[in-house]
């Protein structure tokens, strides 16, 4: 029952580059080398990740130990910034919404897009039809998808003030409280990224054996049972996969915030990224903000060598499986 | 390791239960979740379609009782055609140099079987885990040292080199797929690096290939934090932040901002109705093969 | 041969050439237009009134050799995208601002022209403006913008056909406007309109509250970087007077999630959903553009009601004494005379009534005689009488402010006002700001 699904075996070989095999002749391994790209052929896409991906993690760290305005050079003034990160009130706020919109987001997305993607695994003509359809909010970006919701969601001229009215509950203030704007995030967020976790659900679903479900029937097992006593343990890993990109996406969602409450009401929404870009493109305290930066590339930068270490690297090929 | 055969599209069977019973909880759900998904899709787009006037009056979910054009019309005369040109520019540029650098590195990590490609391939693995956003203070920095702030460039090298890694990944994963047979009697016929590469590799490469193109592309169309901070003037601004600045040019103009959205959106739809798989594919990042 | 690369090197190279090749083509359409050295950027905010600025840089080029090229700068954002550029090589030449805060960063930084001189020994503008209007634009002692749109007060606007249903008058003491509070949430109307998600709207009701019962001095002294001048106890008292408002429901409950920037709050008080709306005078050209019968028939505008045991009186008034082009010092020579030249036409004929007929009162000195091409007279005298009978004019403390400051200001006002923060512990995170 408890069979790994299967990890396509160009991933497995992936993590071994050497080949097990025994030592070729001589004659073959002359062929074999000839026609061969040396690891220079990786040097021109290595120095362009390197200037613009990689050499700003490294920036964004010594940036950190810097007083900087943005107008003048950057001045080095030590641990000043970390150790006022280490106290700072609004630090500390902006991790714990953070965590707590990750959790909001995890709980509220795997189980609709855990029942989205088994469902939508079936050939049904109809289930095809209806997948195109929940698939679309992918299609739009992160800004347009903000915009929509915020329209949706106006106390006065918005759909939420005629659903307010309906159900007599007075204003549509969602926007306006703390636990309501955060909420709001979480759905919109989650409206918009649950087709993508669906997806990769879909793909688990599909490869699970027919064969198990045949035996469960046998068993006499209804699908429900099925559902829990095959589906689910099959999923697993999917699970895991789909959990970890959940959670290192949503440590980083930063435009529906800056569009859907400004990080507000108060600061009810001013998650951690949304707290960097207020630091370092509006009061300018650049230095400061790369400390911010930082402890989000340590944060996120921990949970994927998690995910590595926890799955092995061969199990993120496994999310692209089955497509 | 012994794979089982997956269940992909298999003939329909008595045997298949899960599938064969209508199920009514399911069905259910499914229909809440479509009516989640239509509700929006439908305000987006029939608001469009009305005035600012009977928006406001009448509330944002009354259908369109005279349909008019205008809100479309608005938008089109104003700067949305420069910011489509924009956009397609750092989406084309975008989607070029990821493919050609991807296609190099995967290249060489694919076929040059020692620790330095290791090493390379297993940097690009941990660039995955970069979150942009905890990098936009150096990029600024940087790209305003190369003297690239409020130009093009400033979108399309950054995101390219954020969406390098993902490229990176799905062609090691194609082309180890390639058969060692098949490269070996390349090198007999005594085909150099390069001619391998155009002859064999990319060919039997290219669904991978247009995975990282697709994935690449969705990633500069749909960008929006680096254009938000590295560009400023309207010769260089591109859809999404044209959207965001719409606020505060159509204000309460509702229809016109949703309108600008819908077009906005029109391209990858269009894709999404000819190319669906491919474009699913790119989406997810996975590997097409 | 020196130049044969070795052939594993060779295609890498090319690609590498070929990427930076495209990226620089690339730089280059993006930066496009004439050469930079004979145009000169000039950025201003994105709004209805635009065209004034467009229509003065197209009279300028006609007879200048150095070309101004105007850049329009929209969205709520403006201060940020600027403060961005500026510290970038594509800052622009000549730039709207709010003078004070909004540029001190850049005069101690040398990045700004001191127009103290320019201004003593140019006829046109040689005394042109009023001295309160100038003053923003003073940073440690030296004149670095010239004024160039209209003066800005921020005005108690009503709906008079709201007041005559209830038979009321414009408060003109709070105890007024408290009772009025209660007449119109009676009657089921919002009293005040507030769009609280742009928090620069809450701070405008501090702003006067604190005027109001402490005096401009306590203002006066918190701008000049006396932090303990937060601990004065005129500011937890203004606190604590706009949480009772929020209290008793007088900004009614979804003020929170009310936006000024999409005009939301301003359509909610044209429906006449909403009696009083506290605003800057721009709030009459925006009605007059999206409700004109509205604000040709029912708006009405008065000044912030006074305390009887406060220290401020009724003609003080808080607001942005203008907007202001700055000019970068990068500039020299021939560009840097241009530049100066452009300043002038700020006060030449056709820009002040060209202001004026847009529904600005220019912080030029002598305007009185103008104001009968105002597209409403009468709004007009109102304002130019508030402004130059003003008996103190409270900067916008957000403008006053640097960058840093003020973004942590306005964190605590919002805080304030969504419940976060208490009078005293507003007035406790301010202390530690400046």
């Amino acid at each position: 029952m408890s069979a790994p699904p299967p990890i396509p075996a160009s991933a497995r070989r992936a993590e071994s580059p050497h080949p097990s095999s025994p030592a070729p002749v001589a004659g073959r391994r002359r062929a074999r080398d000839t026609g061969r790209p040396g690891v220079l052929w990786a040097v021109p896409g290595l120095l362009f990740f390197g200037l613009f991906a990689a050499a700003p993690m490294v920036l964004v760290a010594w940036l950190s130990f810097t007083s900087w305005d943005g107008l003048s050079a950057p001045a080095w003034s030590g641990t000043e910034n970390w150790s006022r990160l280490w106290s700072d009130p609004a630090m500390h706020r902006a991790l714990r919404l953070s965590l707590l919109l990750t959790l909001l987001s995890w709980a509220f997305q795997t189980p609709v897009a855990l029942l989205l993607g088994v469902w939508s695994a079936g050939h049904q003509r109809s289930r095809a039809v209806l997948s195109a359809v929940f698939f679309l909010p992918l299609l739009a970006s992160s800004v347009a998808l903000a915009l929509v919701w915020r329209s949706i969601l106006d106390p006065n001229f918005g759909l939420a003030a005629d659903v307010a009215r309906w159900l007599e509950l007075g204003d549509a203030n969602v926007l306006g409280s703390q636990r309501g704007a955060l909420l709001a995030v979480a759905f919109v967020a989650a409206w918009q990224f649950i087709p993508f976790h669906a997806l990769l659900y879909q793909g688990g679903a599909r490869q699970i054996p027919r064969s198990l479900y045949d035996a469960a029937s046998i068993d006499g097992a209804g699908t429900v049972r099925q559902f829990f006593a095959v589906t689910l343990p099959q999923l697993r890993n999917t699970a895991v996969t789909s959990s970890v990109l959940m959670v290192v996406g949503s440590l980083t969602y930063f435009e529906t915030v800056l569009i859907l409450t400004g990080g507000g009401p108060g600061s009810a929404t001013t998650i951690v990224p949304y707290l960097m870009y207020e630091t370092g493109f509006r009061a300018f305290d650049l230095g400061y903000a790369s400390a911010v930066a930082t402890s989000l590339v340590v944060v996120a930068t921990g949970v994927s060598l998690l995910m590595v270490r926890l799955t092995g690297f061969g199990r993120m090929r496994s999310t692209r499986e089955g497509m | 390791m012994k794979t089982v055969p997956p269940a992909t599209a298999p003939p329909p069977s008595r045997h298949r239960p899960l599938w064969r019973r209508a199920n009514i909880p399911a069905g259910a759900g499914a229909a809440l979740w479509l009516a989640i998904v239509l509700i929006p899709l439908y305000i987006l787009v029939s608001a469009t379609l009305r005035t600012r006037e009977d928006y406001l009056e009448r509330g944002a979910l009354a259908l369109p009782t005279a349909p008019s054009v205008e809100s479309y019309r608005r938008v089109l005369a104003g700067d949305f055609l420069t910011y489509l040109f924009n956009t397609v520019v750092v989406t084309a540029a975008c989607a070029a140099l990821v493919v050609v650098l991807a296609v190099t590195v995967a290249y060489s990590v694919v076929r040059t079987r020692n620790a330095a490609s290791r090493r390379v391939f297993q940097l690009f693995l941990l660039g995955l885990a970069i979150p942009s956003q905890a990098v936009i203070i150096p990029v600024y920095l940087i790209i305003t040292e190369l003297n690239f702030y409020d130009t093009l460039a400033a979108v399309i090298l950054p995101t390219a080199a954020f969406a390098l890694p993902v490229g990176v990944l799905i062609l090691v994963g194609t082309m180890r797929d390639i058969d060692e047979e098949t490269y070996e009697s390349m090198a007999l016929d005594g085909a150099g690096p390069l001619r391998t590469l155009l002859n064999l590799t990319v060919p039997m490469s290219r669904a991978g290939i247009a995975t990282v193109g697709v994935f690449s592309a969705l990633q500069a169309w749909n960008g929006f934090l680096f254009p938000f901070l590295l560009t400023q003037s309207r010769d260089t601004r591109v859809l999404t932040l044209g959207l965001y600045d719409y606020v505060g040019e159509f204000r309460v103009d509702v229809p016109a901002l949703l309108a600008a959205v819908v077009l906005s959106v029109v391209p990858i739809f269009a894709a999404y109705l000819l190319a669906r798989r491919q474009l699913v594919n790119g989406l997810m990042g996975v590997g097409g093969r | 041969m020196p130049f044969d690369l070795h052939p594993r090197l060779r295609t890498p190279a090319a690609t590498l050439a070929g990427a930076v090749l495209l990226a620089g083509t690339l730089a280059a359409c993006g930066s496009g237009g004439p050469s930079r050295a004979q145009t000169l950027e000039v950025w201003t905010y994105q709004d209805a009134s635009t065209h004034i600025q467009a229509e003065a840089v197209e009279r300028f080029n006609e007879t200048s050799d150095v070309q101004l090229e105007l850049v329009e700068i929209p969205g709520a954002n403006y201060q940020e995208r600027m403060r961005t550029a500026m510290g970038t090589p594509n800052a622009p030449d000549i730039f709207f601002n709010w003078g004070s805060g909004s540029i001190s960063d850049f005069v101690q930084q040398d990045m700004l022209v001191d127009l103290t001189d320019t201004l003593a020994e140019t006829e046109e503008l040689r005394d042109a403006f009023v001295p309160t209007v100038l003053a923003a634009a003073e940073v440690d002692g030296g004149v670095y913008g010239v004024p160039m749109r209209g003066v800005q007060p921020v005005i108690l606007f009503y709906n008079t056909e709201l007041f005559e249903q209830v038979g009321a008058e414009p408060p003109t003491t709070w105890e007024e406007m408290t009772e009025l509070i209660e007449v119109f949430q009676e009657e089921d109307i919002t009293p005040v309109a507030l769009g609280g998600a742009d928090a620069w709207t809450s701070l405008m009701w501090l702003e006067y509250l604190l005027d109001r019962i402490g005096g401009p001095e306590v203002w006066q002294r918190i701008e000049t970087g006396e932090a303990e001048a937060w601990g004065d106890p005129a500011v937890e008292a203004a606190a604590q007077t706009a949480l009772d408002l929020i209290d008793d429901g007088a900004f009614g409950s979804t003020f929170l999630s009310n936006a000024y920037t999409n005009d939301g709050v301003s359509t909610y008080f044209a429906q006449g959903r909403a009696a009083m709306h506290l605003m800057g005078s721009w709030e009459y050209g925006s009605q007059l553009a999206n409700a004109e019968e509205f604000a040709r028939e029912r708006l009405g505008y008065s000044t912030f009601p006074v305390f009887s045991d406060g220290a401020g009186d009724a003609s003080a008034i808080v607001g942005n004494p203008n907007n202001y082009w700055s000019v970068n010092s990068e500039l020299e020579g021939e560009r840097l005379d241009a530049a100066l030249e452009f300043l002038k036409h700020t006060t030449d004929d056709d820009y002040l009534s060209a202001l004026v007929t847009n529904g600005d009162i220019p912080g030029t000195a002598g305007v009185d005689d103008r104001l009968d091409d105002h597209p409403d007279p009468e709004f007009a005298r109102f304002q130019y009488d508030l402004i130059t009978e003003a008996s103190a004019f409270t900067q916008s403390w957000d403008q006053a402010l640097p960058n840093r400051a003020a973004t942590e200001m306005m964190n605590a006002v919002d805080d304030l006002f969504s419940g976060g923060l208490t009078a005293q512990e507003f007035a406790d995170t301010l202390r530690g700001v400046s």
